[in-house]
């Protein structure tokens, strides 16, 4: 997924079908910036 | 999209099978297992099968995370499911994975609150959002999906939220790896690696395959053009007499893994000492269960199940499709009284299960070849 913005509830991330999803958790990962790309599972960026 | 399109490339990919016809001995079958049921999902779904050399056979493993929750498993889900005042949470795959007699829809349609999430923090945020009743996550897969649990606990704790709970069925993938390999049904010539588990524990873990038992791994992406360069690399080694661990999926998987996801799950989850696996029976040391610390988010402790072992139905051959010993579509019920819609064993239930996978992208094809 692509990173569009992050904040402290997580991040949003755009995924390969354009869907937008709120509330990445971003800790394993950080830091990030928007137009990073970041392999989400269940809800969590784990690359 | 990038890192997805260039690697669907289908020029690209006829120049590898190309690769692979070149790289192959004639007169040698080559049994390579793919271990992760998102690279089976990819293989059906993109027809790689038939991009290979008769002699070059691709085997499904033991990583597709709902096909190896046992039956019992199930049962003590359910259990807690229907105990008045909780919500039931779980991954949308493992509402229909079948117990003795039911499943996780069969309980929410008899009128027990269970509710599919996307996340364990979707059920963390259900917790709070209810805080007068008991919400329970059923957590499910391997190293990939065990740092979300990990995280969404260590919140829990953070925070103090006494409504959440945990019902851990989190799975190590090496040592049903070294089962297999010790397994006398089976001769495999190398490893397609389980990229995303990689991402996290790293290859390291993997070191093992080539020293103890003289196997190339190649630790892969999941577009085509992964799986057929990891097959390439994997034929390349055996060729020039090498073995050890590659790593195809630079982009994403760093050889020491992702250190802080590690951290985590060192923090929540112990070993279990043994842990049943359907169809592989039990294994040691192969599952995660909360440490002392976390102990007081552990469901099992926190409610009665009846914990007792069910035997698979005899009809069921999903043991030997997930130990590669035999393919899909040789399983006796498989496309008959298996389907996804009704499914009897576990493999036809996930998008990840070989069986759903074959079912699902498959089947049509060989079919038509038949004719």
């Amino acid at each position: 997924m692509r990173v569009l913005s992050v904040s402290e509830e997580g991040a949003a991330c755009l995924d390969e079908a354009g869907v937008r999803h709120e509330g990445v958790a971003v800790e394993l990962v950080a830091p990030v910036e928007p137009g990073d790309r970041v392999l989400v599972h269940a809800g969590v960026a784990i690359a | 999209m990038k890192f997805s399109d260039e690697f669907r490339d289908a020029q690209l990919g006829r120049a590898l099978a190309g690769e692979i016809l070149g790289t192959v001995e004639p007169g040698r079958h080559y049994k390579v297992m793919e271990v992760c049921g998102g690279h089976t999902h990819s293989i059906y779904k993109y027809g790689i099968d038939d991009l290979l050399p008769e002699n070059v056979e691709l085997v499904h493993g033991p990583g597709c995370p709902v096909c190896v929750i046992p039956m019992g498993r199930v049962d003590d889900g359910i259990a807690m499911a229907r105990q008045p005042g909780v919500i039931f949470t779980c991954f949308g795959d493992m509402l229909r994975v079948p117990g003795s007699e039911h499943t996780l829809l069969d309980a929410k349609a008899q009128g027990a609150d269970v509710r599919m999430v996307y996340s364990p923090l979707d059920a963390l945020r259900i917790a709070r959002e209810n805080p007068e009743r008991e919400v329970v996550f059923f957590a499910i897969g391997f190293e990939t999906t065990a740092p979300s649990t990990a995280l969404t606990l260590k919140r829990a704790k953070a925070e103090g939220i006494r409504n959440f709970s945990c019902m851990c069925n989190h799975v190590t993938i090496v040592p049903p790896l070294r089962a297999l390999l010790e397994s006398p049904d089976l001769r495999l010539d190398g490893f397609i690696g389980p990229g995303h588990v990689c991402t996290v524990v790293g290859a390291r873990p993997f070191q093992f395959i080539p020293l103890d038992y003289g196997r190339p791994v190649v630790i892969s992406g999941f577009e085509p053009l992964d799986i057929l360069q990891s097959v390439v690399m994997i034929l390349r080694q055996l060729r020039e007499g090498r073995c050890c661990v590659e790593n195809q999926y630079t982009r994403v998987v760093p050889w020491e893994g992702n250190l802080r996801a590690l951290e985590a799950m060192s923090e929540v989850f112990a070993l279990r000492p043994h842990f049943e696996w359907r169809g592989l029976g039990f294994i040691s040391q192969s599952a995660l269960k909360l440490t002392d610390r976390y102990s007081d988010l552990d469901a099992e402790a926190r409610f009665e199940v009846p914990g007792v072992r069910i035997a698979d139905p005899k009809a069921c051959q999903c043991g030997e499709v997930l130990k590669g010993v035999i393919k899909p579509w040789e399983c006796k019920v498989f496309g008959t009284a298996c389907t996804p819609e009704h499914a009897i064993g576990t493999c036809m239930v996930s998008p990840e299960g070989a069986c759903a996978a074959y079912y699902n992208y498959g089947r049509l094809a060989r079919e038509k070849t038949a004719v």
